[in-house]
């Protein structure tokens, strides 16, 4: 039996972890710069960097199948939604 | 400077807490699986009366263990499009588009859609194998109209066959596919929704779990033109429809 | 384990926490529809990846939820490395209920305009609920 599966697996689990943590802190920033902004269309764009780093997130945490649903739904179908939706209804937020 | 002032504030609070409660261990990662989880791991191939049939546990789990809870979740997703269809229930007139996007938006458009239709199908039909699905699926074939709608314009996507009428259709074979699906082991004496013994496991040498292709097949259809007909009511200018209502 | 990974982790689970009371900020405090629309969006990502983390496990090597050895042993092998398969199907329904719902509100906010002439809530309310 290997050494290999016990808690914290030396340096290769700490990869996992850092790079987990940077990319849940890049969705903090951005969804925090997409609620604060004026202009619509840029808080749109904001929110789709964010479902990337959520993508991201998603697949060190072993889920695919969710990868799958989730970068299709957030990035692709809610982006396109918000933009038609603030095209008919105004692109600044008083 | 206004707006990441607070920014920094609440990252900094987010350190420290984080730190404080590192060193009082008090929020504690898990390391073992739990007993469900583990029940389903280990049934879903090889379970003998139990098993599923296919060596994805989430799948399985998805339109077998619990195939009820995914039934009423299409039935929600079918009753909120037709929520929205119905508010949009009005006669347009045509849309002419006055200028049209460059020539490099147009080809890698249309090189973009036929792959996304290769590959959507794909997803689809291996999620019984390896990671995909119904869902999966449905969501990557629904961009593929979006892409032809926003660089060509409306008209080119119905004269390509793709009209509102006939996606509707579509969404509705897919869904009468799935309640025959469900339904057919009754008549045949089983339970309603059930897999195994019912349904081949093997058909022509591959293995196709059972009723797990079928169903993603079917989901694949409903959700694909479900999208598909949101987007081609959301994409008419609103000028159209105001001129209509008077 | 160690003190760097424990951090790591309460990191994680505390940043989540804080987008969950950005977006509820969102949700409450900005008067236009659409940013609300926004808000929520976020609000249920925050909260399907919360799910997750809680079914994840910290060892190493880990494997996703997948058979790759249709016999006894491959089972076995699963078993040692593999994370909880029950979470991540809750979580895809979820996905797709949430998104119908907010299709639904886009849908909703259009009608809203239609008839107000305006998505801002403080011009909305001036009309007293007709």
């Amino acid at each position: 039996m290997e050494e290999s599966l016990r808690p914290s697996g030396g340096k290769k689990a700490m990869i996992h972890l850092v790079i987990l943590a940077i990319s849940v802190l890049i969705g903090l920033v951005f969804s925090y710069l997409a609620i604060t902004e004026r202009d619509l269309l840029k808080a749109v764009g904001f929110s789709a960097i964010q479902a990337v780093a959520y993508a991201i997130a998603f697949y060190l945490l072993m889920a695919p199948d969710i990868v799958l649903a989730y970068v299709a739904i957030s990035v692709g179908i809610y982006s396109a939604l918000l933009i038609f939706l603030i095209r008919k209804t105004g692109r600044y937020e008083v | 400077m206004k707006r990441t002032l607070p920014l920094l504030l609440i990252l900094a609070l987010v350190v420290v807490f984080a730190y404080l409660f590192a060193t009082k261990g008090v929020i504690s990662a898990p390391t073992e699986l739990r007993p469900l989880g583990k029940f389903y791991l280990e049934k879903c191939m090889i379970g003998g009366d139990f098993a599923a049939g296919s060596p994805e546990a989430v799948t399985s789990i998805l339109w077998d263990y619990r195939g009820l809870d995914t039934l009423f979740e299409t039935s929600v997703f079918f009753l909120a499009i037709i929520g929205s269809l119905m508010l949009f229930s009005f006669k347009v007139k045509e849309v002419v588009r006055e200028q049209e996007l460059t020539l490099v938006v147009r080809s890698v458009t249309k090189i973009a859609a036929v792959m996304i239709l290769a590959v959507s199908a794909s997803i689809a039909l291996h999620g019984h194998l390896t990671p995909g699905g119904g869902f999966q699926g449905g969501s990557a074939l629904a961009v593929a109209p979006l892409l032809v709608l926003v660089a060509f314009s409306r008209k080119i996507l119905e004269t390509s066959g793709l009209s509102l009428k006939r996606a509707i259709v579509i969404r509705s074979l897919g869904l009468m596919g799935i309640l025959l699906t469900a339904l057919l082991p009754l008549t045949l004496g089983g339970y309603i929704m059930q897999n195994l013994p019912i349904f081949p496991k093997y058909i022509a040498d591959q293995l196709t779990s059972g009723s797990l292709i079928f169903y993603n097949v079917f989901e694949y259809l409903a959700v694909g033109a479900g999208f598909t007909a949101v987007f081609l009511l959301i994409s008419i200018p609103e000028k159209n429809f105001v001129e209509e209502e008077k | 384990m160690s003190l760097f990974e424990l951090f790591l982790w309460s990191f994680v689970v505390l940043a989540l926490v804080a987008t969950v009371l950005i977006s509820l900020y969102g949700i409450a405090k900005r008067p236009n529809l659409v940013k609300k629309l926004i808000a929520l969006t976020i609000l249920g990502d925050t909260a399907n990846l919360f799910v997750i983390l809680f079914g994840y496990r910290l060892i190493y090597p880990v494997a996703p939820p997948v058979l790759a050895q249709w016999s006894e042993s491959g089972v076995k092998e699963l078993l040692r490395k593999a994370v909880d398969p029950l979470p991540q199907a809750l979580v895809i329904t979820a996905i797709v209920i949430g998104m119908a719902v907010n299709i639904f509100i886009a849908f909703l906010i259009i009608q809203a305009h239609r008839l107000y002439r305006s998505v801002d809530t403080r011009e909305i309310a001036k009309y007293g609920g007709e």
